[in-house]
């Protein structure tokens, strides 16, 4: 059912051998090409530019003219010219008036209103794609359609096609970890396995005590554990032996194994204490915070160095977000939320040699009308938006695509969800046609039959 | 050169319109009514279906009143051609609009009016001449329009007036107007011919500019030779580029304003931009506007068929002959068991397929199973939960003194006698119908009813309802003679389908339907039905009109309305009342549901009243209206109902469905007569049949011509007990699913099951007595790990992990905290209070000591706890659980609270019943594993029990229980962490 493009490649030593609680046996039945690890690092065919991606989500339409699309039309706006408005952008309304200015950023000159401020400075990195394009109106489906690529039907999510496609370095943690401190729209659906095995599920980690669930030892006696562990290890090392080495049955003990592990070493992720003063505040963080879009980014930036394949971070929630039909204003403070920790994240990964390799895309799932809706806001606008990309890959300090004077259609190099896709996973080193999951009969992929790479944004 | 060009071309250009041959069907017949003008409200002259149009603004004897609006950005349904959408997206509105014809002359006419929304739907009236021809015209949704009319009228005083006028606040808005002379009937709209048989300078035209146009800019996408045919429409053929692709065909011939290649090409609208990066030049778009005026000659008729003209002519070529040869549509046949070598082992006939097909290979069958396994497989098998030592201890007695098959049977009676039976086996069953307890739709909206299925359906279980009776009553339970409350329970079934979206007015019920048919293929014909809804299917001889001919079925039904964002209230459930009662229960239910409606709204307007009015006397009797409608909308919620099923009824007009062009509801192309499934017989519903037609179809299904229910469900009951079916795809036999391992055995089980009276539990009977099921987990030696790798011939017993309930259950069941009672109803919250939206959805996750099969399923996320373990999948069929193996379920087993919890009582209940350590250690052993523990096993337990003590002491300031508590918490948890705790040898 794998595609033939990827090549297996043995289970990482240090993961299979070497612990006192892991049988021989255990090792020696997982070691080589065992279908009981669906997890183990693949080689793509393509070459590969960036080995991992963190994948930022804005919920409830980011408004694209008053952030990274600038339109002099719409500052002229008189109060009588007539666009797209409204709620669900099918009526003719008053044009509304961006109300932020825009400056250039960095040595390109990429043009950012005054929400991003701190973003603004990391345009040389970024590639901003103006031409984004969604099939719904509605914030469920079109939230389900950029992670899924189905705007009605539940499907696996990209952060699961990426698991089962590559597989995951780092067998302690997760392959896809999703940082979300409320459901955001269409819930779990969006960080789904669906049909892909459960190994590819997002595991949702919440900002708070015990980030994973299940995470931490009940019991605080030092070495209980422990005990428990050698004494179950030994007991099932005996009926494993018993039964022929059923590889079914190593492949759970291992997962004990790892689930140990785990405790200690995704927890130590969490622990933010060894981060620098200087690190702290480049994300705008005060010293034991455990929480707010700082936390998310920098815990971000941990799990990306422990080799998680996808990460992605929810900006807001199904309830409260960026939807501003009443007052355009509101985007300040959603912006404020997130523009110093994100830019923080993009300098402290670029510092750290990290960028190179990793993935880093910003989007929401559709953007707002040019035309009023209410008095002051601005209503859902799916036919287009603004997107951006930067590192593992990208052109940096480029924008890609237009939109129309007043940025109500796209009117040059239209990227649809589908492209969007594509272009994520050709970066990735999987070509999105031949990355396919035969259920129900039938061969489904992420850009279901669509799909296009957008090849002038490869650097 | 362009210009030179076309004018080399021009004379051949003038001879075909001239000749008239591109409008071959414009003759009027006569008696005929007679075009005589067509006005476009607030836009210009053009020309549609071969008529020329005027412009509002410059059309004599024309007045228009009314406010002028246009948004030709708004995507129309159903989808028109360029010209006539453009017409129908600039109009004239208000609440009074007139339009006035001048110096008419004298004569007979009839008026179509263009009506359309651009966002919310209006009510208005339309008169003619002042007189009333359609009242209380709905607009629709956005996107709407309509045609309306003909009425007939007369030219008064040498005028025609048409007229719209609405009540409070709503608004006409009307795009177009056509007028017709005579009353005689109006012909259709003739469709074009295309050049087919051009002139050498066309041909040269074609080769020249076209070709190169097309290869250079659209063929990358779009030609069945680069092996892209994006959205189904390749261009680098006649036929292919006449017969278009999803959104119809690209060209209209002479008319390239109505073209979709034009108009996207042009970049007109922007719902569809081609090249999509990239736009061409103007001359390259005149090139082509001119190809298609001339009729769009084109000699590419030898080259690749697009797809779908290749489906078109593949449908008339399914090989009817051939399909009928395919493995699971042969007709039931009783094979005789083969015969075997070694005589001695079989017990039944099973045991003869597969004892055969070993020997076949030169394998040997595996040794029985010890007595102490068997019990415990039997009583997961059966019933989700282990057996209790006592239990055990019969069994092992029976095994000695009766023999095993004896012992076999007595403890089969046993347990399929137990409820516990109908609450695992019903779970198979929710899991292939996608069982939820939710809608799914974009606010996920509680169903409060659905549980009364689920009841059903392990009730129907435990009373070993016969599958045919359990088929029968889900597809049509409420049309069966003197039909029982229960049987209409069992169509909720049909209504559990999945719900989309958060409109109303445009819900799109072709989702649902599909949702439908694919579980009813997927379910009891083992048929992937909906792969049929867009194209052919690509394998299995379904047809697109297969499709249609059950959609018509479904279309005709009613299901119940759950409640979605923007219409919050459950209506059309089913009264459970005896069928003389109907009737009056459903106007009683109606009339409730219309009160509550009017007083909902009344109470919404006055609260907006409230709200604006200043303070005063004005505000007080408002308010005081205000608390009088919310006081009676409690009363009528408070005041008791007919308890209702969430199930299906009859609709309201019972019809064929038409064909949707490439799965699209707003392109309706042919009838087609309800009927079943070609290759399954076809037969039809009769032409004087009254209702849907699901009772035909359940005895379609069910006739003994159909050899699939049988096979299927004899093939669900084998995976029930094996793991893994005889095939492995259950839902799929088709070519895309998997052949039988063992196909006679196969067909023997399904004429059994179907000869002996459709009994379930007769089938768990004779598949847990053969030997084959007796047979140990341990295979008899290396050259079966060789030969037979899956354990696919059965050499020997597949090892199963318990499913995500039965885990949990027997977590509770050991901590003597399992709630052994039916699951009754979900604690939703009532419906009044729900306001339930996609930024505020349904979401819920109810604690229950019940079996995990009462557990609350939501359609749109899965319960915690089943999610981390592969339980079902609740937004589509489960065929088969998956079991994956993960640390996150490890985590689950190291730390969760219930783990811990239920470890701590199950401590509890041992330290208190057992006096001793051995005897705890045995009994701890016992109820985990269904065996007392080996002596090696017994002296490390206690060893670690010792060691826990030594650490336990160290931490001090403990009571001295506490601490043999403690240890023995540790040692629980680390035996119900063990492989031999999940797995089932």
């Amino acid at each position: 059912m794998r595609p033939r493009s990827f090549n297996r490649r043995a289970v990482l030593r240090s993961l299979a051998g070497g612990s006192l609680l892991m049988p021989g046996l255990v090792s020696q039945l997982l070691a080589e090409d065992s279908p009981a690890d669906p997890l183990a690092p693949r080689v793509t065919e393509l070459p590969a530019p960036a080995k991992r991606v963190i994948f930022i989500f804005s919920n409830g339409g980011v408004s694209h003219m008053d952030t990274f699309d600038p339109k002099p039309k719409l500052f002229a706006a008189d109060g009588k010219t007539m666009g797209i408005g409204g709620g669900l952008s099918n009526q003719q309304r008053v044009l509304l008036r961006p109300g932020w200015q825009f400056k250039p950023g960095g040595k390109c000159g990429t043009p950012v209103s005054d929400l991003f401020p701190h973003l603004r400075g990391c345009m040389d990195d970024i590639c901003v794609i103006r031409s984004m394009k969604s099939d719904d109106n509605e914030h469920y489906n079109a939230t389900l359609g950029l992670h899924c690529g189905s705007f009605f039907f539940s499907r696996p999510s990209i952060g699961s096609w990426i698991s089962y496609g590559l597989g995951t370095s780092n067998r302690n943690l997760p392959s896809f970890v999703v940082l979300a401190a409320a459901s955001p729209y269409a819930g779990t659906q969006i960080f789904n396995n669906d049909f892909l095995p459960a190994y590819h599920q997002g595991v949702r980690v919440m900002p708070g005590h015990e980030p994973i669930t299940d995470l931490d030892p009940r019991s605080t006696l030092e070495g209980l554990q422990k005990m428990e562990m050698d004494f179950s290890g030994a007991l099932n090392a005996r009926h494993l032996k018993a039964r022929g080495g059923d590889t079914d049955l190593a492949a759970r003990i291992r997962s004990f194994e790892t689930a140990f592990h785990m405790q200690s070493e995704a927890r130590e992720v969490f622990e933010l204490e060894k981060e620098t003063d200087e690190t702290l505040e480049l994300y705008g963080m005060k010293r034991g915070q455990t929480e707010g879009f700082g936390w998310q980014c920098l815990v971000a930036r941990r799990l990306a160095e422990r080799g998680v394949r996808f990460i992605e971070l929810v900006d807001g929630s199904s309830s409260h977000n960026w939807d501003q039909h009443g007052d355009m204003a509101e985007h300040a403070k959603h912006a404020e939320y997130i523009d110093q920790p994100v830019a923080g994240l993009l300098k402290d990964l670029k510092r750290r040699g990290m960028l190179d390799d990793t993935l880093v895309v910003w989007t929401t799932e559709f953007g707002r009308t040019p035309g009023v809706d209410g008095t002051k806001g601005r209503g859902h606008h799916s036919a287009c938006f603004s997107s951006w990309m930067a590192g593992g890959g990208v052109k940096g300090g480029i924008t890609y695509g237009e939109t129309d004077e007043i940025g109500a259609a796209v009117v040059e190099n239209r990227v649809h969800v589908h492209d969007f896709h594509a272009t994520i996973l050709h970066l990735l080193g999987i070509d999105h046609e031949r990355l396919t999951y035969r259920h129900g009969g039938r061969d489904y992929r992420l850009t279901d039959v669509s799909g296009n790479v957008v090849g002038d944004i490869l650097s | 050169m362009i210009q030179y060009l076309l004018r080399l071309l021009q004379p051949a250009l003038a001879g075909v319109l001239l000749g008239g041959c591109l409008f071959p069907g414009a003759a009027a017949a006569d008696g005929d009514a007679v075009f005589h003008r067509a006005i476009n409200l607030n836009g210009p002259a053009l020309s549609i279906g071969g008529h020329d149009w005027e412009g509002s603004a410059s059309a004599p004897n024309f007045e228009a009143k009314g406010r002028t609006f246009e948004n030709q950005d708004v995507p129309l349904v159903p989808q028109t051609s360029p010209a006539r959408s453009r017409m129908i997206r600039s109009s004239v509105w208000g609440p009074e609009v007139d339009l006035t014809l001048k110096q008419v002359p004298a004569g007979r006419y009839q008026v179509f009016v263009y009506i359309w929304e651009d966002n919310r739907s209006e009510s208005f009236h339309l008169l003619v001449n002042d007189r009333l021809v359609q009242p209380m015209v709905q607009s629709g949704n956005a996107g709407a329009w309509k045609k309306l009319g003909p009425w007939h009228c007369e030219s008064q005083n040498g005028q025609i007036k048409i007229s719209a006028r609405s009540d409070e606040n709503g608004a006409a808005n009307l795009s177009g107007l056509e007028v017709w002379l005579g009353d005689g009937p109006v012909p259709p709209e003739p469709a074009p011919a295309f050049a087919d048989n051009p002139t050498p300078e066309q041909l040269a035209f074609f080769e020249s500019k076209i070709r190169p146009l097309l290869a250079e800019n659209c063929y990358g996408c779009h030609s069945t030779q680069s092996g892209k045919t994006k959205n189904g429409l390749s261009l680098d053929s006649r036929q292919g580029i006449r017969l278009g692709g999803d959104r119809g065909p690209a060209l209209v011939s002479g008319a390239p304003d109505e073209s979709l290649l034009i108009s996207a090409v042009r970049h007109s609208s922007q719902e569809l931009t081609m090249p999509p990066r990239k736009k061409l030049a103007p001359e390259e778009i005149a090139l082509l506007e001119e190809w298609v005026k001339m009729g769009a000659p084109d000699p590419r008729i030898r080259e690749a068929l697009s797809p779908a003209a290749a489906a078109a002519t593949a449908r008339q070529g399914v090989d009817w002959e051939k399909a009928r040869t395919w493995w699971s549509f042969q007709p039931l046949t009783q094979p005789p068991p083969p015969a075997v070598r070694d005589t001695a082992w079989p017990e039944n006939g099973i045991d003869h397929f597969i004892l055969s097909r070993l020997e076949s290979e030169g394998l040997a069958p595996a040794a029985d199973a010890v007595p102490e396994v068997l019990i415990r497989r039997l009583t997961y098998d059966l019933t989700g939960l282990p057996p209790s030592p006592a239990e055990v201890d019969v069994f092992t007695e029976s095994a000695v003194t009766k023999g095993l098959t004896a012992a076999i049977r007595e403890a089969a009676d046993r347990v399929l006698a137990s409820p516990a039976y109908g609450e695992a086996w019903g779970r198979h069953w929710l899991d292939v119908v996608r069982y939820a307890d939710t809608a799914g739709d974009n606010s996920d909206f509680p169903i409060p009813q659905m549980r009364l299925y689920r009841d059903w359906v392990i009730a129907a279980f435990n009373r070993d309802l016969p599958y045919d009776e359990f088929v029968r009553e889900q597809l049509a339970g409420d049309l069966l003679p003197q039909r029982t409350n229960d049987q209409l329970t069992a169509t909720g079934y049909l209504a559990n389908a999945r719900r989309f979206g958060s409109r109303v007015d445009d819900y799109p019920i072709h989702l649902t339907i599909e949702d439908t048919i694919d579980n009813f293929g997927r379910a009891f014909l083992g048929l992937t039905i909906n792969c049929a809804r867009c194209h052919d299917h690509k394998f299995d001889p379904i047809t697109t009109a297969d499709y249609y001919a059950l959609y018509g079925i479904f279309s005709s039904t009613r299901y119940p309305w759950p409640g979605i964002e923007l219409d919050q209230r459950q209506r059309d459930l089913v009264p459970l009342v005896p069928q003389d009662q109907m009737a009056a229960a459903l106007t009683a239910s109606h009339k409730r549901a219309e009160e509550m409606h009017r007083l909902e709204k009344e109470e919404k307007r006055l609260a907006e009243t409230v709200k604006d009015a200043a303070d005063g006397p004005d505000k007080d009797a408002s308010q005081q209206k205000l608390e009088a409608a919310r006081k009676a909308i409690k009363e009528l919620a408070a005041q008791p109902t007919v308890p209702r099923a969430y199930a299906v009824s009859e609709g309201p007009n019972p019809a064929d469905a038409p064909i949707q062009l490439r799965g699209d509801p707003t392109k309706p192309g042919p009838m087609v007569r309800r009927r079943f499934l070609t290759i399954l017989g076809g037969a039809e519903l009769p032409p004087d049949a009254a209702g849907s037609g699901r009772a035909k179809l359940a005895e379609w299904v069910l006739a003994p011509s159909n050899p699939l229910p049988a096979k299927v469900m004899a093939n669900r009951i084998w995976q029930g007990h094996f793991g893994k079916g005889l095939v492995a795809t259950p839902n799929d036999f088709g070519k895309q699913g998997r052949a039988p391992t063992h196909p006679a055995l196969l067909d023997w089980l399904a004429s059994r099951f179907a000869g002996q009276g459709w009994s379930v539990k007769e089938m768990h009977r004779l598949i847990v007595t053969s030997r084959t099921w007796r047979q140990s987990s341990l295979p008899r030696g290396p050259e079966a790990h060789e030969k037979d790798p899956g354990q696919a011939l059965l050499s020997s017993f597949p090892r199963q992990r318990l499913s995500a309930e039965a885990i949990r259950d027997t977590l509770l069941a050991l901590g003597g905290s399992l709630d052994r009672s039916p699951g009754g109803q979900h604690p939703f919250p009532p419906q009044e209070e729900w306001n339930y939206t996609q930024h505020h959805p349904f979401k819920a996750v109810y604690p229950t000591d019940k079996r995990s099969v009462y557990l609350m399923t939501q359609r749109m996320q899965r319960h915690p706890f089943l999610a981390i373990f592969d339980g079902a999948d609740p937004s589509t069929s489960t065929a088969r659980r998956a079991t994956s193996t993960t640390p996150l379920q490890a985590l689950f087993l190291l730390n969760d609270p219930l783990v811990h919890e239920q470890a701590a009582k199950f401590t509890d209940r041992l330290l208190t019943s057992v006096p001793e350590e051995p005897g705890r250690i045995r009994a701890a052993w016992r109820e985990l594993f269904a065996r007392p523990p080996d002596t090696g096993e017994l002296e490390s337990a206690r060893a670690f029990l010792n060691s826990l003590r030594a650490k336990l002491a160290t931490t001090g300031g403990k009571p001295p229980g506490t601490v043999e508590a403690e240890a023995w918490q540790s040692l629980v948890r680390a035996l119900l962490r063990l492989n031999e705790f999940v797995y089932l040898d």
